[in-house]
């Protein structure tokens, strides 16, 4: 018989023991989607946040507003001292007039407020956008020691509480699946275990007339696997479908931050990955179940 | 050929099991293994399938010493002995034709020819229409010819048997007896059964091998059971 066939044969031959005794396999099952679905939405937080967080980057970070009388090679120079720190991805000049013409396109539907504004009421400015949200701080430094800067407007705070969430969702995610997945693989030791258990006269008689460890091992590892290939693919969908469910209060939330569409590849990496992982949990799971309570001679 | 070479078992409770014992057993040959309860029977029958490793001494199947065998090549070991266990050791879920099966489904053998093997072992023990029964729904008789048939249906050069008439009433055990004697006949299987069955041992007239204080006591040529009881 082909290696094949005799692999199918196991599989059949688990799959029926799951249907004989099908209250342990659904506690199995619940703890793992549940361990995966978890997964699944503290790395769409995760993602989602640095979606977020990349957002903001990209926005100018630093705004410095000239006094009126500042010449444009005190500009030019505080352009260059900027650039050269190596953190600055972009500086922009807004002249006067640039700002009157922002000004008024953000204020096209308020006529009272376009009435009597011109370019020199509005200041000079650069945008400032940095690499890495941690350098606001610096170039912000740089620009307020020039006294020609008469304001520096910069959302320093934002970016730092935003990353401080961020970190705080990564460690609480890592923490909270850690232990989850640490109870779906006792539960997978306690399932298998019990099942070695029942069926210890029967693996102690396939032993006797012959039986390879591995020909007894490995219904229960097609069984750890089985655990972790549906468990992570019923998390997959249910995420999926949450996602699906409230795209549009999601997407209303983050305003123009677009998340929405997600491209679907995305759904086949997260249930490939999770699979992963799961198979390995579950097979790792049967393998020290059988290691702790199959005792052959 | 069988060949004990000074073999020793001693339990870690300091329980001697079996004391230097040799002995040699040609192939197909019959053998009786005689002795009251507890003198090393089961012990002697378990050495072979490396159930128990002796303490000291060699164990040969024809050129093989067993005991040199890595654990891994054991269970390939195994499939060259058919044991016939003393508490029959069936599995009670099972139909009669699924535990007959249970040698050749661990062998990798296919559906197709587990079914015709499995008839055929069926036919040749008489339980051929009670395959879809369950060991509960057999006599003790056919419990015994089930047990029997699967220790047999992967035509293993050696059948242990012990204590396989325990149990049972006389005219059913020399039922078993016969069907083990006819395995040894037509398979050239060799058959070693262990027994405190006089009647049986008597009526056979093959070898006997006597065991007291796990030693061999006598080994005769077409003994009797009482003979060598008195010997001892």
């Amino acid at each position: 018989m082909t290696k094949r066939r005799a692999d199918m044969k196991q599989f059949k031959k688990t799959v029926k023991i799951l249907r004989r005794s099908p209250y342990q396999a659904i506690a199995a099952l619940l703890t793992m989607s549940l361990t995966f679905f978890v997964s699944s939405v503290f790395v769409v937080l995760i993602i989602g946040g640095q979606v977020v967080l990349n957002y903001i980057e990209q926005r100018p970070q630093v705004i410095a507003f000239f006094k009126d009388e500042t010449p444009n090679s005190k500009i030019t120079e505080i352009i260059n001292k900027v650039k050269s720190t190596g953190v600055a991805k972009e500086v922009k000049f807004v002249s006067k007039d640039e700002a009157l013409a922002i000004y008024r396109e953000r204020n096209k539907d308020e006529p009272l407020l376009l009435q009597s504004v011109s370019a020199d009421f509005l200041p000079a400015s650069i945008d400032i956008s940095v690499i890495q949200a941690q350098d606001v701080q610096k170039v912000t430094g740089i620009v307020k020691s020039y006294p020609d800067v008469e304001k520096v407007i910069t959302p320093e705070d934002l970016v730092k509480q935003l990353v401080k969430w961020t970190t705080t969702l990564r460690l609480g995610g890592i923490i909270f699946v850690s232990t989850l997945m640490s109870i779906s693989f006792l539960i997978i030791i306690m399932v298998v275990g019990m099942r070695i258990a029942l069926r210890r006269d029967e693996i102690n008689i396939m032993s006797l007339v012959g039986a390879t460890r591995s020909y007894i091992a490995k219904p229960f590892l097609i069984e750890g696997a089985i655990y972790g290939l549906i468990g992570a693919s019923v998390a997959t969908f249910l995420t999926y479908v949450l996602l699906l469910a409230n795209a549009r209060s999601i997407q209303d939330f983050l305003g123009p931050i677009q998340i929405f569409p997600i491209d679907p590849l995305f759904f086949v990496y997260l249930w490939v990955g999770e699979c992963a992982v799961a198979v390995f949990l579950g097979v790792a799971g049967a393998s020290l179940a059988l290691y702790r309570y199959l005792r052959i001679k | 050929m069988i060949k004990l070479d000074k073999v020793t078992k001693k339990y870690p409770s300091g329980q001697i099991a079996l004391d230097d014992i040799s002995l040699e057993i040609a192939e197909g040959e019959f053998m009786f293994l005689v002795g009251p309860s507890g003198v090393g029977k089961t012990t002697f029958l378990r050495l072979f399938t490396r159930e128990v490793h002796p303490s000291s001494g060699r164990i040969f199947i024809g050129e093989q010493d067993i005991l040199a065998l890595p654990a891994k090549k054991v269970p390939y070991l195994r499939r060259r002995i058919g044991t016939v266990f003393q508490d029959f050791k069936l599995l009670l879920n099972r139909t009669i034709f699924e535990n007959v099966a249970v040698p050749l489904e661990v062998t990798g053998k296919s559906d197709k020819e587990i079914e015709r093997e499995v008839s055929e072992i069926l036919e040749k023990v008489g339980l051929l229409e009670k395959a879809n029964s369950f060991p509960i729904q057999l006599s003790g008789g056919e419990v015994q010819r089930t047990a029997i048939a699967r220790a047999i249906v992967s035509r293993p050069q050696v059948l242990l048997a012990d204590e396989p008439t325990a149990d049972l009433d006389p005219f059913t055990a020399e039922g078993v007896v016969d069907l083990l004697e006819k395995i040894n006949k037509e398979l050239k299987t060799t058959v070693i059964m262990a027994t405190h069955n006089v009647q049986i041992v008597n009526k056979y007239k093959k070898r006997v091998v006597s065991m007291k204080e796990g030693k061999i006591n006598s080994d005769e040529k077409e003994g009797r059971y009482e003979a060598v009881q008195k010997d001892s």
